[in-house]
């Protein structure tokens, strides 16, 4: 049996696993691996940890109560930390250390989490294999010529080959499940509202939300239980007591597999048979008829929100800055030498999407598209757990998908709708081929996350995978 | 020749305690540099912005007073433009268009004309409420000679809400009175405190017949409003009749120059990519605004008919609602039984005179005399136990001087008659340099009259009448 969080967490309690030797052979490994994975931006001090664990000893002798004392947390870099740089991935946020902790930071630091460092990503989220970092790609550790996935790459190779126990991503149109999916990790994109944005360096603020990634759904459930909540410091977080019942029925639209590649298909239609034996209902007959706008809907608000949000980064508030004769040229040359071309791409789009002459056939079109799409999950969520591929294409071979743009875009297809309808979706490890990971994507209403732990952890006692570490 | 005047007036509501979006202090004029910002004001990447709800509650208001068309819900739209003083390099703001919906969709602006003693309106196109940028400053104060523009963000994210009025006042003097009474009925609301330094500015919109619109920014006091409609209209109407045309155009009010000029050409409409800000869910008004209006709130025209109802004069009353303290105190000491026209008068003629002359601040209620004692003063003279004079000469500035002291020792009456007699036959030289014409001996009989009956009440004009007469019979 191999360590869980849930087992650790058991022995640093019993005070059977001494934290020091814990955490210093997660550093070691760091140390061993990291340079050839690159999963993090930045990692803390020894010093910094040995302070931190004695903060977390001196709270448990105090008889403080903590969800996750000693448990190791890797965290997304776009993540803000008072005590780490928090980069986005980006040239452009260099040695920025914020004067603030994001919400999820201090609930984690509250709970007695052990925040190791920040985890690699693609430049402000922009894109879906952590190829587009302005500090190196991340690689995958289960095959290191192949990518982990993105945007959050660098949390789910984290977890992928050991280094921690527990990890923080964020997901706008599949940022944290795609990378799951390709690593044999676990994450969990939560209802739109039901875990506070503040301080998460923003995309596209519609649509994302902070989301926990683990090795194993029961992992999983500590760490959601630590970072979901109301928080009165983000207006579009929800105050809500809503119990989501454990009975389920399964549905599987067609389109949400049939077009994923044969390995895929096959992987995830013998797994929902095992489901199936288990004694849940299945439907097969499911149909999403919109999925098709799915693409061009998310993509335009995703950019639109984008060009704004990016708007700031202009020399005067962080630590880069170009120099220049005017304020003008100034913040010019800082953008043009700051911003990877990804990021600029985007912008520029977002920027065509919300000019005048082009805000009706681009953004408000979008904004029609999605209430449409949304309308149709909601209705298909009330009745029954919507299962599909996460990814059309088994874990890309570096530098393969980043030359096409709408090849590299093309790979959110089954993840942007439930944020484009800020549902819950969790995605799990079905299956490997050829030794390359594959996931499966469940799907369910607003508010319905505990009603996806359950059948997740039903669905990983059938597979057995869970607690996977790549080189093990 | 024929002309428009249409108004935005930037008001900060400096009242509201709360930035629009966090809880930095709506007033900033008193701190260093960048020391009343946050993450939120200073726009820091994942920092959000949440609605505060005094700035809300105090803009319903506002809207309610001015009979506002209130929307079921308020939009707030990011509009982009890169400037320094703008941290997030784009402001949150109202705009009714691309999915905005602001907080007074149509509303009349009902003003008082002083000049004339009457009520006039101007139809109000909008108000929105917005974030107030930072400021750049420049070493020496000089753009040319200072090395660094330095950032001051102590005033970002300051709630304004911005007044936009269509163009239809009819004279400069008029743009002048609404602005004025627009800013009288905020303050009155609690909302703003108008004589702040940079609490409101004004964009004028000018056009006369023939030619284009004409924007003029920059302006900060309402007597500079009208100077620079003036000033506008008399270079337009002048290029017009000789045959020039006006272009549609940005100018800028020199305040010192008194003129105005070219800041940019305006051929279309700049593109702000306007779009709902994805932080903020839209805002129901209704439970903000009935909360609002649970705290009793009176306009100065609540004010102007509850006064004049007393027998107050327009004049007068509108006299004492310009200073808001002495509209209330009116009010107060009257409901315990002060005489209306002799408290009216003391307090928007007599005291407020005084104080201006001892430089005291007016707009300070605690410098003003408190109900009580303006009951025992209007009674003194109410029951005939001094003219008003002997109050104005005698009692009130002692009262200035000893502040609200209600044990105010009373003057003693003196019989000025042997006085007088008295000092004319001790001045025999100024009674005749009076006698032969000079009015100047005049006064110095009465001077020395009020010195011989120092520290009792007499009342100079009646003195100086009694003085006169007795002369003149000689």
């Amino acid at each position: 049996m191999k360590e869980t969080a849930v087992s650790i967490l058991e022995n640093i309690r019993k005070g059977s696993l001494e934290m020091e030797d814990y955490v210093f052979k997660k550093l070691e490994l760091i140390r061993k691996k990291d340079n050839i994975i690159n999963a993090y931006i930045s990692i803390d001090s020894e010093d910094f940890i040995l302070d931190r664990i004695n903060e977390i000893k001196r709270n448990i002798a105090s008889g403080k109560k903590m969800k996750i004392p000693g448990l190791v947390v890797s965290i997304k870099d776009n993540i803000s930390t008072n005590f780490l740089p928090t980069t986005a991935g980006s040239k452009i946020l260099e040695n920025y250390i914020p004067p603030y902790n994001a919400t999820v930071v201090e609930k984690i630091l509250e709970e007695g989490g052990i925040i190791i460092g920040k985890t690699n990503l693609d430049e402000f989220a922009m894109g879906s294999t952590t190829e587009f970092s302005a500090y190196g790609l991340t690689r995958n550790p289960w095959d290191i010529t192949r990518v982990p996935g993105g945007s959050s790459g660098g949390s789910a190779a984290s977890l992928a080959y050991g280094s921690c126990d527990l990890s923080l991503g964020s997901d706008t149109g599949g940022s944290i499940r795609l990378p799951a999916s390709y690593t044999a990790t676990v994450g969990l994109k939560p209802t739109y509202g039901t875990v506070s944005r503040y301080g998460l360096i923003p995309y596209a603020n519609s649509l994302e939300q902070i989301s926990p990634m683990a090795r194993s759904v029961k992992d999983l459930a500590l760490i959601w239980d630590v970072i979901k909540g109301y928080d009165e410091k983000d207006a579009t977080s929800v105050n809500n007591n809503y119990k989501s019942d454990n009975k389920f029925k399964i549905c599987i639209p067609k389109e949400f597999i049939e077009e994923s590649e044969p390995p895929i298909k096959s992987t995830i239609y013998k797994l929902l048979e095992k489901i199936e034996n288990e004694g849940v209902a299945i439907e097969y007959e499911g149909k999403f008829e919109n999925l098709k706008y799915a693409l061009p809907t998310y993509y335009t608000i995703a950019f639109a929100e984008a060009a704004s949000n990016l708007a700031r980064y202009d020399g005067k508030l962080y630590p880069i800055s170009s120099e220049g004769l005017s304020y003008k040229e100034m913040s010019e040359n800082t953008r043009r030498y700051y911003f990877g071309f990804e990021v600029k791409k985007r912008i520029l789009m977002g920027v065509l999407a919300l000019s005048e002459g082009f805000i009706n056939d681009y953004y408000i079109a979008a904004t029609k598209g999605r209430r449409i799409i949304r309308d149709e999950i909601l209705n298909m969520t009330k009745n029954c757990i919507v299962a599909s591929s996460v990814s059309p294409i088994l874990p890309p071979k570096i530098g393969e998908r980043i030359k096409d743009p709408l090849k590299l875009y093309a790979m959110d297809i089954y993840t942007v709708v439930a944020n484009l309808a800020g549902v819950p979706a969790l995605a799990m490890p079905a299956g490997f081929y050829n030794n390359l990971p594959i996931g499966i994507q469940f799907m369910a209403g607003p508010f319905e996350e505990e009603k996806l732990i359950s059948l997740g952890s039903l669905v990983e006692e059938i597979t057995g995978l869970y607690n996977l570490i790549a080189g093990d | 020749m024929k002309y428009k005047i249409g108004l935005e007036i930037h008001t900060q509501l400096s009242e509201a305690g709360t930035k629009l979006f966090c809880d930095c202090d709506s007033n900033y004029r008193k701190y260093e540099p960048n020391t009343n910002v946050c993450p939120v004001c200073l726009g820091l990447p994942g920092a959000l912005p949440v609605p505060r709800r005094n700035p809300l509650k105090l803009a319903l208001l506002v809207s309610k007073s001015f009979n506002c068309e209130i929307p079921e819900f308020m939009v707030f739209t990011r509009k982009h433009y890169f400037y320094p003083d703008l941290p997030k390099n784009y402001q949150i703001t109202q705009y009714e268009k691309a999915g905005g919906i602001p907080v007074c969709l149509k509303g009349i602006l009902k003003y008082f004309d002083s000049d004339h003693l009457t009520w006039k309106s101007v139809t109000l196109r909008r108000m929105n409420i917005e974030e107030d940028p930072g400021k750049t400053e420049y070493s020496g104060g000089n753009i040319l000679l200072s090395e660094y523009a330095y950032l001051d963000y102590n005033r970002s994210g300051v709630p304004l809400l911005e007044v936009v009025t269509e163009p239809e006042i009819p004279t400069p003097r008029d743009a002048r009175k609404a602005v004025e009474y627009l800013l009288l009925t905020m303050e009155y609301i609690g909302a703003i405190n108008p004589r702040l330094e940079g609490s409101f500015r004004v964009d004028a919109n000018v056009s006369v017949e023939g030619g284009e619109r004409v924007e003029v920014k920059n302006i900060g006091s309402t007597l500079d409003l009208e100077k620079a409609l003036k000033y506008e209209i008399f270079r337009q109407s002048k290029i017009v009749e000789e045959g020039g045309k006006i272009k549609r155009e940005t100018r800028h009010w020199d305040s010192i120059r008194g003129v105005t000029k070219p800041l940019r050409s305006k051929e279309t409409e700049e593109e702000y990519l306007y779009f709902p800000d994805p932080d903020i869910p839209s805002i129901k008004t209704e439970p903000l605004l009935k909360e609002a209006l649970s705290s009793n709130f009176m306009t100065p025209e609540n004010f102007m008919n509850r006064i004049t109802m007393y027998g107050v004069s327009q004049r007068i009353a509108w006299s004492l609602i310009t200073v808001k303290p002495a509209a209330e105190l009116f009010l107060e000491s009257v409901r315990i039984g002060s005489d209306p026209k002799i408290t009216a008068r003391i307090l928007a003629i007599d005291y407020k005179g005084l104080l201006k002359k001892s430089g005291k601040n007016i707009y300070e209620k605690s410098n003003w005399p408190n109900k009580q004692i303006l009951k025992l003063l209007s009674t003194l003279v109410s029951n005939k136990l001094y003219t008003y004079d002997e109050l104005k000469y005698n009692i009130l500035p002692k009262l200035l001087e000893n502040g609200n002291d209600m044990n105010l020792v009373l003057p003693e009456k003196v019989e000025p008659t042997n006085l007088i007699i008295s000092v004319i036959n001790e001045e025999k030289k100024a009674v005749e340099d009076f006698i032969s014409g000079k009015r100047e001996a005049l006064d110095y009989l009465v001077g020395k009259v009020l010195k011989k009956a120092k520290g009792k009440a007499i009342d100079p004009k009646t003195i100086r009448k009694m003085i006169e007469i007795t002369l003149t019979k000689h």
